[in-house]
């Protein structure tokens, strides 16, 4: 096991230079003018472009570019991001927390409710419960984030007022900045409520609730139908006959005897989409303007902000081994069969 | 046969159907029989002839496909088939238990063996979890698998087929059940491991004094262990007589072609004698004697009407030849 996660995590550096390479190949497309101009303000001064292109040796050779990069990074120095107007690391670092909350939050409903839909499909299978659960299923494969995202605004924020966009009210910004609010761990809901503050936990849950609801629905369609057929499988098989014929109760043979096995598939599942959403929740950010890592990639991406596109690429690709491998340990906590070697 | 005894199982005219693409099938056509306690009926029949639906369908454990469409299976006078679900749970593994054809297959993958057996005690018997686990220690000793306290926290994966088999007997016999119902128990196995499960079902059966239905598709091991056999064919009960009786002498020509493809070390042959053609196709609608397209002894009678079973010195026989006898 020691020594899976110990190969695994070696692999890392790999993944990461092999993504950030390209990335960086790619970025050399644009002329040295272009790069260096985003960190002119001022256009006055476009005279002094030549000498940032010099200090920053934009006209190198891209391996030695891209070697001076890497070196900077095995410092711990991602470089500055124009966009974000600070340093990447520190960028990731407010940013980050913000998307893993919004991930997580997704993710939960996902799993408890797909499983919860799922389950109630398989057991009923071909009556209502199932027929509601395959209609919810194919309406949320069908629904696009940003028309599904733009609907609930226009309801819930502009009609009805409940769950307003962005990350924070004005007022929270305001305590949440002021001295005697404490940051622990950077994460808003955590955080809240560690300092004692329910109005901010209250403000930062309602701002999460649009996001999370649009960003759950397609994985959910997913969830339920990976839990339904699994399930439906599992019912099929031997064991289950056994545990009826033991004279269990049905809750104990669907759900202990059933569940458990039907219950590893959605595992990888969900780790992947919340892998997923880490890295991919760039058009709900847009949409609900959530202070994010998707929205800074973006900007970063839109404003050729080339320090900060390799730094949200290297973040990601970080989370996706380390997810991945995550999710390898998972489930050999469901599946006794399954051995880390 | 001796009935002295009030029967502890008792069947009568069951009746099961599939209902499949083709309309619905009767796979089982009006079944009886009733076991005393402490002996064991041997259920013998090919593939198709209805005997594994019938024992699944003693604890209403049938796929959804299939239905009991009549008769009653009685168990201490109570009907089996018409029990409320609540009931019938309290009857299920504590009364009456059940091994299957495929061991690996019928222990759940990812709960430890503990668990399984442990479950089984807990869901019928008020014990704490302690001594739920020292049941279970004692259970799978009395099967013959040893470091039994290790192997409790063990896997079904970690064990063979025939260990598998043994923890599904343990799980079986856990409540001391009146009746166990073993539906093609050896087949999954290697032939030395077949013996040594008959022989330990065989042993544990005397020892309770328990009855038991054992279904299988091959003579030979029914002679090992039934009191009384039960010939089935095409869903229809062909011959049913005490198992040195039958063996001795049986009096159905099916049942004769069974024994005389029986392979032995006693006579030298070189080609096995077989029953010629197919058996039905389940659900097949029939006139006549099912067997009577391959019954050497087969007249006109055969064809158009199939017999009722004829009863004569303790035995019932499916077959004009008997008629009147």
């Amino acid at each position: 096991m020691v020594n899976y996660i110990v190969r695994r995590l070696l692999l890392l550096p790999l993944v990461v230079l092999g993504v950030t390479f390209l990335l960086f190949f790619l970025t050399q497309r644009l002329s040295p003018e272009m790069r260096a101009s985003l960190y002119v303000k001022d256009p006055r001064q476009m005279g002094s472009l030549e000498e940032v292109i010099r200090q920053y040796g934009l006209r190198d050779n891209v391996f030695k570019q891209y070697g001076r990069w890497l070196s900077n990074v095995a410092k711990g120095d991602l470089g500055y991001s124009p966009s974000a107007n600070m340093p990447v690391s520190q960028a990731i670092k407010e940013y980050l927390p913000a998307t893993i909350q919004l991930a997580f939050i997704t993710i939960l409903f996902v799993v408890l409710f797909g499983v919860w839909f799922g389950c109630a499909s398989a057991v009923h299978k071909d009556k209502w419960q199932d027929v509601l659960a395959r209609l919810v299923s194919v309406g949320g494969f069908s629904l696009p984030i940003f028309v599904l995202g733009l609907l609930l605004l226009m309801v819930f924020y502009g009609r009805l007022g409940w769950f307003p966009p962005g990350g924070y009210s004005v007022q929270t910004d305001i305590i949440i900045h002021g001295g005697a609010f404490k940051t622990y761990t950077g994460f808003l809901l955590l955080d809240s409520l560690l300092n004692g503050n329910l109005r901010v936990f209250w403000d930062v849950l309602s701002h999460l609730v649009l996001p999370a609801v649009t960003l759950c629905i397609g994985s959910f369609a997913l969830m339920v139908r990976v839990m339904r057929s699994s399930m439906l499988e599992e019912l099929n098989k031997d064991y289950v006959r056994t545990a009826r014929a033991k004279g269990l109760s049905d809750w104990q043979v669907v759900y202990k005897h059933a569940g458990k096995n039907a219950v590893i598939p959605v595992i990888t599942l969900a780790s992947i989409q919340f892998i997923r959403l880490l890295g991919g929740t760039v058009i709900v950010e847009t949409i609900f303007d959530y202070p994010g890592i998707g929205r800074f990639g973006v900007i970063a991406a839109q404003q050729l902000d080339i320090a900060g596109i390799l730094g949200f690429s290297l973040m990601v690709a970080v989370l996706f081994v380390l997810g991945n491998l995550l999710s390898d340990i998972l489930y050999t906590a469901v599946d006794p069969r399954i051995r880390l070697e | 046969m001796t009935q002295s005894a009030e029967p502890i199982l008792q069947v009568r005219d069951l009746k099961i159907d599939f209902s499949a693409d083709q309309g619905i099938l009767p796979v089982l056509r009006g079944l009886s029989y009733s076991l005393p306690k402490g002996r064991v009926l041997g259920v013998v029949g090919e593939s198709g002839s209805g005997k594994t639906v019938h024992a699944l369908s003693i604890l209403r454990l049938l796929p959804p496909a299939a239905r009991i469409s009549g008769g009653e299976i009685l168990y201490k006078g109570k009907n089996l088939a018409s029990m409320g679900e609540e009931e019938l749970r309290s009857v299920r593994g504590d009364k009456i238990s059940m091994i299957f054809q495929d061991p690996s297959a019928s222990l759940n993958p990812v709960l430890t063996v503990g668990e399984q057996l442990t479950e089984t005690l807990l869901a019928h018997r008020k014990l704490s979890k302690r001594q739920a686990r020292r049941e279970a220690v004692a259970l799978l000793e009395k099967v013959g698998i040893s470091e039994a306290e290790k192997r409790l926290d063990e896997y079904p994966f970690q064990f063979s087929g025939g260990m598998c088999q043994r923890v599904m007997i343990a799980m079986a016999l856990a409540l001391s059940p009146d009746v166990l119902i073993a539906d093609e128990p050896t087949t999954a196995l290697d032939v030395t491991i077949q013996a040594q499960i008959l022989a330990l079902i065989k042993q544990l059966q005397r020892q309770s004094g328990m009855s038991a239905v054992f279904i299988t598709h091959n003579l030979a091991v029914v002679s090992g262990i039934a009191d009384d056999v039960l010939v089935l064919y095409a869903g229809l009960c062909m011959e049913l007589a005490p198992a040195a009786q039958l063996f001795e002498n049986p009096l159905h020509p099916y049942t004769q072609g069974l024994l005389s493809s029986l392979a032995s070390v006693h006579k030298k042959e070189d080609v096995l004698p077989v029953i010629t053609g197919h058996p039905p196709v389940p659900g097949q609608i029939l006139t006549g004697c099912p067997f009577a397209p391959r019954c050497p002894h087969a007249f006109d009678k055969c064809r158009q009407e199939c017999p009722p079973l004829f009863e004569e010195a303790g035995r019932q026989t499916r077959c004009w030849l008997r008629e009147g006898k």
